[in-house]
């Protein structure tokens, strides 16, 4: 794994893009519900959210392909509301790649120079260093068009990056290639943001890729940023049940609160009992719905015959086994609860996979629940 | 084509169709003025009255600048009209496109005859020039068609590509967009001037003093003693289709390759 760039590090950056209470309206269809955030210089930052948040069109005004209602989008300190997308120090890699199907890939990626007051070797230069940044050394004669989906890729990255933008925009760059490619171009990409230190902002709406890639993540929904946080704290504490849900898999128990002080809630949760959380385990953003506790699946562990009792334990009976090599998924009906939960064991050497209808114990720690109300 | 019945048909069909095509050299070379088996021998008589008939050159000339300048006009109205409609949403697009499309099913005596009205109405005299508005508005909508479909199959973020690295709106337009929607401009082009160049109604009605190819073969079609030019004016016209439609298929195929796209067959 690439290490990422550590958050005290991160935090101390100056800002790079900054939106200010940014609106959107498409006549009647509000895409964008002011969106205030800012990322900072140097950062990976990525929006993540389901198609028709507003991700890619939150994505194109820092291009400048879409004009904002209301609002600010700065870049660098700068105010873009007058600057067209052809004179913003960003540059962009399209979903479809957008490769000039007419041009050799050496044409592709020196297109923006054409404006370049330099001699005609020192762009050649320029494009085979691109090119060679890329992985694609020697190709600049060939067709684009006759390059496959992982190398088209490599050449749009090429194109954009030549013009060295202080903002790469990347619009789900990746979801037209297939597993192995893409996860190799994961790892591509964050080597190449880190050794260049360009600010990168990709749109997915792959949570696993963003959790993978991203200094920090926003979360969208229906036009508005749900929470903005590193991927750790992302996945541990969300800040609602819709960025629980929507990022990795989240078992939810329904829960009764019995008590509130400075030093936590007191709980009744069903399956698990009485049991007291921290006031940091507690989300954020109160929905007023059913209060109910959360837990990922590999904070449960599944407890087998002879093991001794751990510190907080339930029974129930395994419903499902869904076994992945590396790893399999039960998921197990607590005692008194009717929703099955999932939870992940690692497959390490001499360990059984247990069969449908077992009965089990399992442990669990209070200090990985989180409360959403 | 496992049916004797079908099989038949088809090649009556065929014959039907190209019979009379075949027949026009056959007479063309042809020593007799009754167009009539059995034939009588070789001949290039009628070629040679071709060329040296002087009425049949003026003709010929009148109908070839019409049929570029029609080519040109209806091609770029229709490249304005087909971006438009492709890439911008605009209050009564619909109705607008509508309108420019019904000279498409418009009977054309119709609007030849409107025409007349109209330009004697406001005073301009019958010329070529006015031939080549008639053509224009007849040609345009097929113009609209081929370049719809060549604007529709250009994916919108390659210009947005282009002005991201720094182009402007014009020189987007002609460094992206124009290389790869001229296999459909040649096929406009070239749809514009054939129906240009062989439409009769338009042509008989707006161009006064003047004569184009196809309203002076109509007038010698009364002497018999011309028919056999006529053949071979007919047969040099069908080698000249043939020739040009060759020349628009093999640019249309190595735009094609050159882009790397589906052939989807074009328009032949």
């Amino acid at each position: 794994m690439i290490p990422k760039t550590t958050a005290s590090a991160a935090a101390t950056r100056p800002t790079m893009i900054e939106f200010r209470e940014v609106q959107k309206y498409y006549g009647d269809y509000h895409a964008l519900r002011g969106i205030t955030a800012t990322i900072r210089a140097g950062e990976f930052f990525s929006l993540l959210g389901p198609s028709g948040c507003g991700k890619t069109t939150l994505l194109r005004t820092i291009a400048g392909f879409e004009d904002i209602s209301s609002g600010a989008v700065l870049i660098d300190g700068k105010d873009m509301s007058n600057v067209p997308a052809n004179r913003r120090p960003t540059n962009m890699v399209f979903q479809s790649y957008a490769i000039f199907p007419h041009l050799s890939v050496a044409e592709n990626v020196g297109f923006g120079l054409r404006r370049d007051p330099r001699s005609k070797a020192e762009k050649a230069k320029a494009v085979e260093e691109a090119l060679e940044m890329v992985g694609l050394k020697g190709y600049g004669p060939r067709a684009a068009h006759a390059m496959s989906g992982g190398q088209r890729q490599r050449v749009a990255l090429a194109r954009a990056l030549i013009l060295k933008p202080k903002v790469l925009l990347l619009d789900e760059p990746m979801s037209a290639l297939d597993k192995k490619i893409r996860e190799q171009m994961q790892v591509e990409l964050m080597k190449l943001q880190r050794e260049l230190g360009i600010t990168f902002v990709l749109v997915t709406h792959d949570q696993e890729e963003a959790l993978i890639m991203s200094d920090r993540i926003a979360v969208m929904f229906d036009g508005e940023i749900a929470q903005l946080a590193d991927p750790e704290t992302l996945y541990r504490h969300p800040d609602s049940r819709r960025v629980a849900d929507f990022i990795g898999v989240m078992n939810f128990l329904p829960a009764t609160v019995t008590g509130e002080s400075g030093a936590g809630v007191s709980l009744d949760v069903a399956g698990l009992g009485r049991l007291d959380v921290a006031p940091d385990q507690v989300a954020a953003t109160r929905t007023g719905g059913e209060p109910a506790v959360g837990f990922r699946p590999e904070t449960l562990t599944l407890l087998y015959e002879g093991q001794p009792a751990a510190a907080h334990e339930a029974a129930g009976i395994i419903d499902e086994v869904v076994y992945y090599g590396d790893m399999t998924y039960y998921d197990v009906r607590l005692d008194g609860v009717d929703k099955p939960v999932r939870i992940s064991m690692r497959n390490v050497f001499g360990r059984p996979v247990l069969d449908v209808g077992t009965r089990t114990r399992i442990g669990w720690a209070p200090g990985a629940l989180v409360l959403f109300r | 084509m496992k049916s004797p019945a079908l099989r038949l048909f088809s090649l009556a069909y065929l014959v039907f169709l190209y019979a009379p095509i075949v027949l026009l050299p056959v007479f063309a070379f042809n020593d007799g003025t009754i167009i009539a088996f059995p034939l009588k021998g070789f001949t290039l008589q009628w070629f040679d009255d071709l060329f040296t008939n002087v009425n049949l050159g003026h003709a010929l000339k009148n109908s070839l600048i019409i049929a570029v300048s029609t080519a040109i006009l209806a091609t770029t109205l229709g490249i304005f009209a087909a971006r438009a409609s492709t890439r911008f949403d605009f209050p009564g697009k619909a109705g607008i496109m509508g309108l420019i499309m019904l000279p498409l099913v418009l009977p054309e005596i119709i609007v030849a005859v409107s025409l007349l009205i109209v330009l004697l109405g406001i005073g301009i005299p019958l010329s070529i020039f006015t031939v080549i508005l008639g053509h224009v508005l007849a040609a345009t909508p097929y113009a609209i068609a081929v370049l719809n479909a060549a604007f529709s199959s250009l994916d919108r973020s390659l210009e947005e590509a282009a002005y991201d690295l720094g182009e402007g709106k014009i020189s987007t337009f002609r460094l992206i967009t124009l290389p790869l929607v001229l296999p459909g401009i040649v096929s406009s082009c070239l749809m514009a001037f054939t129906i240009s160049l062989d439409e009769f109604i338009i042509a008989f009605f707006l161009a006064g003093e003047q004569t184009t190819l196809p309203t002076y073969i109509f007038s010698q079609l009364r002497f018999p003693k011309q028919i056999p030019m006529i053949m071979a004016l007919g047969t040099c016209l069908v080698a000249a289709s043939i020739v040009l439609l060759t020349i628009a298929e093999y640019f249309r195929r190595r735009g094609i390759a050159r882009t790397g796209g589906k052939d989807t067959g074009g328009f032949l």
